[in-house]
């Protein structure tokens, strides 16, 4: 690798084999908290996205200069930053937006995915790559909220992004909507995921043995 | 990198200074639009309490219903925003509430009618109840069960009563209990403090 890896590579890491959801189990937290709606889902994950892809960009750009020790530091100063920028833009240009993703993006800050990026990839990358890492992750958990959510407001009201889909004959289960659902969700989502990576995986082991 | 002692300090003070400078510059230049946006949303939320329709959404629309429906008078609860009709004359009040939600306070203005008989709208400036459940609240169909409800029923100060109780006069929201609670009791305390407050000037 000369200069980093490939965008092909980093988009599959990110969205799949090394999905930050699916496979390393972070930024759960937010994940079960506004899967309820597809609406909230998607506003949280293009914020996401544009943070932890500005902020892994930021963080390799001054990666040579930071002191080792400081280095956290550094990262949560430049993620608070981020954060607020997104805040202050929206209520600015969009205050309808601002209104609907309310207390969703002082929750952008608390996401490990963005720290775990700078941390894991940022660090040790040029800007380029790393920004698309951080795109590509931030990706991987929109798709993944967005499934969770799709069910989760599709049985739970009976709409898809507030559009409704099923008849009056559809009764909601309210069980959708309240935190226990994104649990089962959640895991039966990571269950069918980790059953088809085993599966791929064996194939390979295959492969390589013949 | 050889370890120095202020050489991280340094570092550190630099990108603080750095960031803030933007993210203050970027405040500064937005400061006038937020106001902007907060104002005609109060203004919005203010004519949307009167059920008054402006010709658009248009800023230039907003502002212009507001300013012929809507004005302030002063009150013993300071300010209070006042609905006119067509000749001036005063067909109702906007009447600030406020109190405790689930996880934060929840303010807002209830808008009653100039004989105190009849409550005209219900919409809430700010929550931070859970979206999806308790943050359901500021949904349309929850508060235009609030329009046209009458305050002359109850003596007790129950004038908000969810079904199915006898005499419940709105639905609450499934799954958020403790907030639909919490704004029964923040409308019933403000109305009739308001109520007797007017009615014994």
């Amino acid at each position: 690798m000369m200069k980093g890896d490939s965008p092909k590579k980093i988009f599959k890491m990110g969205l799949w084999e090394d999905n930050p959801i699916l496979v390393q189990i972070i930024g759960i937290c937010s994940a079960l908290a506004v899967t309820n709606l597809m609406i909230n889902s998607l506003i949280m994950g293009v914020g996401l996205i544009f943070v932890t892809a500005l902020s892994s960009f930021t963080v390799s750009l001054l990666r040579n200069y930071t002191p080792k020790h400081i280095r956290m530091m550094v990262q949560v100063l430049i993620i608070a930053a981020y954060v607020i920028i997104v805040d202050i833009f929206l209520k600015a240009y969009m205050p309808e937006m601002s209104k609907a993703l309310g207390p969703y993006v002082g929750l952008i800050i608390t996401n490990c995915i963005i720290m775990g990026r700078a941390e894991a990839y940022a660090q040790k990358n040029s800007p380029i790559p790393s920004f698309l890492d951080g795109v590509a992750s931030g990706l991987g958990y929109t798709l993944v909220l967005l499934v969770i959510a799709f069910i989760r407001e599709l049985l739970g009201f009976g709409t898809v992004f507030g559009i409704q889909v099923l008849g009056e004959w559809w009764t909601p289960w309210t069980i959708m909507i309240m935190p226990p659902a994104a649990f089962f969700i959640l895991a039966v989502v990571i269950w069918i995921t980790k059953t088809i990576q085993e599966k791929e995986k064996d194939n390979e082991k295959g492969q390589v043995a013949n | 990198m050889k370890k120095s002692f202020s050489f991280p300090i340094i570092f550190m003070a630099l990108v603080t200074a750095f960031f803030t400078f933007i993210l203050a510059f970027l405040n500064y230049s937005t400061a006038d639009k937020i106001a902007f946006n907060q104002e005609l949303e109060l203004s919005e939320k203010l004519l949307y309490i009167f059920d008054i329709e402006p010709l658009s959404n248009d800023p230039n629309d907003i502002n212009q219903a507001f300013k012929d429906n809507i004005g302030t008078i002063k009150s013993d609860g300071g300010d209070l925003y006042v609905y006119y009709g067509d000749n001036k004359e005063i067909l109702g009040y906007a009447v600030p509430i406020n109190g405790s939600g689930l996880w934060g306070s929840i303010d807002g203005y209830v808008g009653v009618s100039a004989d105190y008989s009849t409550l005209l709208g219900l919409e809430f400036i700010s929550h931070s109840e859970t979206p999806g459940l308790g943050g359901r609240i500021s949904e349309d169909w929850y508060k235009e069960q609030f329009r046209g409800i009458d305050l002359t029923e109850t003596t007790d100060g129950n004038y908000i009563i969810y079904k199915p109780a006898s005499c419940g006069n709105v639905d609450a929201i499934a799954g958020a209990t403790l907030t639909s609670k919490s704004v029964s009791k923040l409308l019933n305390e403000d109305l009739e403090e308001f109520i007797k407050r007017e009615v014994n000037k």
